[in-house]
């Protein structure tokens, strides 16, 4: 019992999404924003444990998504594989890519970590846009076959499912000295090298895991939306996950996961699209101005995670 | 003995009535547009046309003694949105959809259409729409020119004058690209030789490199796979900085109000690909589209209304060519079969199970910029 | 003259704008120790305004509004700094919220249209090269508040202030330096330099509602180009971003143009030339 009390995070997710699901249920549109919003959480939290926990601003997350992606979708369309056997190779590799990458990003002041993997993401897409070979290029790779084609509630079940791991992860790490081991980094990089923390190593486990969250949320949208374009994920989705989780609360680890359904229903209310952007760069200032620790940190406590 | 024929007059009696409130119920027909985002300058003049089109349908009386209701949906320029859309608008009953208005729309939501069983009227000319190896071909339908038609009919008119060498502009994204191979395919076909190619992204802030490499391969002419206006214009005007002093063809995405006036009276001489010529030289049947959208005080932007309306004047075809109840799957059989139905474009409109794209070049028009307006070229 | 040479030049042309927009960008780095993510918008505002209302006041009227978006940014600054926020990621982020906003308010009101206005036909030829008068006015202009910059900077008084305010922050507040006066000043000096960067494009390559953030990042490459620390070293880095931007897409094509300039601001980040050795984590 004390086990799942000190990881109430991922009890509270499987509640709300559960309860959400039931409601949801009723309407395939709304079952299909619902999907939507779990995809987009699993990435926010994937940029919530780098920047929340190690204060590594990654602008690429949406890269990292769009690379499971593209890895499932090649695998399953062009070689004929399984999607349940392409999903540990979707998760592994962008893990792999951020654990190399993170030894070039994160000796940077926090400023040139997001520029330089706002660029990288940026060069990513452009390579995924022009390797028509592996990629088919701009016109990308249509008839991804469908896990749980139909049954959109399974879907979601898995989805829901994979979020829950993910947060249970999370969850785990930030008990571990591991996860003291981030605290302390982010708050006093000398200190925690006196301490004799392994800083480049750990970080660098850290970015990876973060990445290999990213990838799952790009191979359960390979699966479900069965269509991959450059432009499916990359560029655009870094910035709104970003935003994620500044609105949710970077600090906890369910803010990102609530800023996710916050602007993900939001936007289904909002209009029209050309207004879309004001009213989120609207957010951002305001949630930096008003409420720096996101909305989940204006409801719990401050230090509680 | 009584008993039977009681029940079967109830039950003759039920089907007349049965029928006859179904001839009464209006037809829904979908339409799943980009109203906002950056397809919405061919989005909404789509839906405007589709609006004014469906009114004056139901004014002379529906079809079949049926008024047509349509369902609309913005797509957003969205993918995700659009297949949101696809699976909306048929859950409220629709039996054929105009849309989604972009290729990535369309071939999101192509899954979607075969797995819900609804007709889809896709009015982009992205390629692989129609691709025969799509397993959701049987449910999609074009109704634009699709983009080798159009690269064709340009190509064809740049042969005509006797040029030979050519160079390509194109933006980055997958209408550049893929244009650009038809374009080398093309080309070879009539003849001709692309001595060069060069490509910039939607943001790029100064054209006159890309026109210089263009320059130094000494063309007879320059073709532009551009839609973005800000992007043809540059380029219109770095060409004239740096020498290029050759003929500049657009694609049909050009013909817009926003690149004319970007070139203002520079731009004169400039020829543009354009399905019809609405706003500024229509023919008939033209010109009665025309009147029905002025009549609800809207002004042809270009040939986004030609193109909506051709989707739905195929969606009515079929109806008329229906026997029996009207459903997703009597639709997508009923379409294969007709050709040459009314519309308000030139050309004529033609889908077999063989062929999924219902026009070709005869709707298709080479249009010259003078004075702000496009003049068609005999 | 030669066809290496030609894109050299057009390149160092278009590099003048760049510069003009890595001036504010460095002088934002140096005193607050972020970037402003609404430079670009700031351009493209102008841009439109500019030519909505066209001519002389178009000119004005596009400033004007730069301007008054610039201030809006200084606001958000003052107002992050009051509840005591300094973190230059944390303003950077406002800054990109603002520059969102922008681009979003600016497609709602001017749809995707494209925003251009032709101020010469005639071309000049010089060495060979046709060029146009635009281009030349382009260049002198980036000439002349370089001058101006430097001249500020390392001639007045204010310039004196400015120059310690960035040095030594606490220092400068303690002798009496009103700081956070003189860096809400650097985010509307980016107003009012984005704004004629903005006017100056649109009277030649012309833009659409797309250029903000994508200007954004070439100047920002342009900024930290060279490192930095200075004025001059921002306006020669605007320049070397300009040239090296010609050179890939007068050379090359496709995916490769467009990652060179990329490639190189990663090289640049990742040697370190933002930010120094300050990584998360370390101490004041």
């Amino acid at each position: 019992m004390t086990y799942w009390r000190a990881r109430s995070n991922t009890l509270v997710l499987l509640a709300c999404a559960t309860l959400a699901g039931a409601v949801a249920a009723r309407d395939p549109a709304w079952l299909d924003i619902a999907i939507a919003i779990v995809i987009n959480a699993l990435v926010a939290l994937s940029v919530g444990l780098t920047f929340g926990q190690a204060g590594i601003l990654s602008a690429a997350q949406g890269s990292f998504a769009a690379i499971g992606a593209y890895t499932t979708a090649i695998l399953t369309v062009r070689l004929g594989w399984s999607p349940w056997l392409a999903l540990p190779v979707a998760i592994a590799l962008p893990a792999g890519l951020g654990h190399g990458l993170a030894r070039l990003v994160t000796r940077l002041a926090p400023l040139a970590v997001a520029l330089a993997t706002l660029t990288l993401s940026a060069i990513i897409e452009i390579v995924l846009r022009s390797w028509d070979n592996l990629t088919g290029g701009y016109v990308g790779l249509a008839g991804i076959p469908s896990v749980f084609a139909g049954q959109p509630i399974a879907f979601y079940g898995l989805a829901v499912g994979m979020l829950a791991l993910a947060v249970l992860a999370y969850e785990n790490l930030m008990l571990s000295r591991f996860g003291r081991g981030l605290t302390t980094i982010r708050g006093d990089r000398a200190r925690a090298i006196a301490d004799g923390i392994a800083v480049p190593g750990l970080l660098s486990a850290a970015f990876a895991l973060a990445a290999a969250m990213a990838g799952a949320g790009g191979w359960l949208y390979a699966h479900y939306f069965s269509y991959l374009s450059p432009g499916s994920l990359g560029t655009e989705l870094s910035i709104s996950v970003l935003l994620m989780m500044v609105v949710g609360g970077a600090r906890h680890i369910l803010g990102p996961v609530a800023g996710a359904v916050i602007l993900g229903v939001l936007a289904q209310l909002l209009p029209a699209q050309e207004v879309q952007g004001l009213f989120y760069g609207g957010a951002l200032i305001v949630i930096l101005l008003v409420a720096r620790n996101g909305l989940l940190g204006l409801v719990r406590r401050e230090g509680t995670l | 003995m009584l008993k039977v024929t009681a029940m079967a007059v109830a039950a003759g009696l039920f089907a007349s009535s049965a029928s006859n409130a179904q001839s009464q119920a209006p037809i829904k027909v979908g339409a799943v547009l980009s109203l906002s985002g950056p397809a919405a300058v061919f989005g909404l003049p789509e839906r405007d046309a589709i609006e004014a089109v469906v009114e004056e349908i139901n004014r002379t009386g529906g079809v079949n003694g049926r008024k047509i209701e349509l369902v609309l949906h913005d797509d957003k320029t969205d993918p995700s949105e659009a297949v949101r859309g696809v699976t909306q608008v048929t859950r409220d009953g629709v039996v054929a959809i105009v849309g989604p208005s972009t290729g990535s729309g369309i071939l999101a939501a192509g899954p979607v259409a075969e797995r819900l069983r609804v007709p889809l009227l896709a009015p982009a000319g992205t390629a692989s729409i129609t691709d025969k190896k799509n397993s959701f071909y049987p449910w999609v339908f074009r109704v634009a020119p699709s983009d080798q038609t159009d690269i064709h009919k340009i190509l064809a008119d740049i042969a005509k004058d006797g040029k030979r060498r050519i160079g390509v502009f194109y933006q980055e994204d997958a209408y550049g690209k893929v244009g650009l191979d038809y374009g080398q395919q093309i080309a070879k076909e009539l003849g001709l030789q692309i001595v060069a190619s060069v490509s910039a992204a939607y943001t790029a802030t100064d054209l006159t490199a890309q026109a210089t490499q263009l320059r130094e391969a000494k063309p007879d002419a320059v073709f532009m796979q551009i839609s973005i206006s800000a992007l043809g214009a540059s380029f219109h005007k770095a060409a004239r900085q740096v020498g290029l002093d050759v003929p500049l063809y657009g694609n049909a995405g050009l013909a817009q109000k926003s690149f004319l006036d970007a070139m203002g009276d520079s731009g004169n001489g400039v020829r543009v690909l354009s399905i019809g010529n609405l706003p500024y030289e229509p023919i008939d049947p033209e010109t009665k589209l025309v009147t029905l959208l002025k009549a609800r005080g809207k002004t042809p932007q270009g040939w986004g209304e030609l193109v909506g309306s051709n989707g739905l004047m195929a969606i009515m075809a079929a109806i008329k060519a229906v026997k029996g109840d009207l459903s997703g799957p009597a639709m997508r059989d009923a379409l294969e079969t007709i050709c040459d139905f009314p519309t308000y474009s030139r050309g004529k409109g033609c889908f077999s199970k063989e062929v999924h794209d219902g026009w070709g070049e005869d709707v298709l028009v080479i249009t010259e910029v003078d004075r702000g307006r496009l003049k068609t070229r005999p | 003259m030669g066809y290496l040479a030609e894109l050299v030049v057009r390149g160092v042309l278009l590099g003048a704008v760049y510069a003009l927009l890595a001036l504010p960008m460095s002088l934002t780095f140096v005193t607050v120790g972020s970037i402003d993510f609404a430079l670009g918008a700031y351009a493209v505002l102008a841009a439109a305004v500019g030519s909505t209302v066209g001519g002389l006041a178009g000119i004005a009227a596009g400033l004007g509004a730069a301007l008054a978006a610039a201030v809006a940014m200084a606001a958000i600054f003052a107002g992050l700094k009051r509840a005591g926020v300094e973190e230059p990621i944390t303003i950077s982020l406002a800054s990109f919220g603002l520059a969102v906003a922008i681009g979003s308010l600016i497609l709602s009101i001017w749809g995707t249209r494209a925003f251009m206005l032709h101020s010469f036909d005639d071309v000049w030829v010089m060495l060979g090269i046709r060029i146009s008068p635009q281009s030349l006015i382009n260049f002198a202009i980036g000439m002349l508040l370089l001058a101006l910059v430097y001249l500020l900077l390392y001639r007045t008084g204010l310039g004196r202030m400015m120059r310690a305010a960035a040095i030594n922050p606490l220092g400068a507040e303690l002798s009496g330096i009103p700081v956070t006066t003189l860096q809400t000043g650097t985010f509307i000096s980016g107003g009012l330099l984005g704004g004629i960067a903005g006017l100056l494009i649109l009277f030649s390559a012309g833009l659409d509602f797309t250029a903000g953030l994508s200007l954004t990042l070439s100047c920002f490459g342009a900024a930290i180009l060279l490192g930095a620390h200075g004025p001059i070293r921002a306006f020669l880095g605007g320049i070397l971003m300009g040239v090296v931007e010609a050179l890939s897409s007068g050379l090359a094509s496709g995916a490769v143009s467009a990652i060179v300039p990329l490639v190189v601001i990663m090289i640049v980040l990742a040697l370190g030339a933002v930010g120094g050795v300050r990584f998360a984590g370390d101490r004041p």
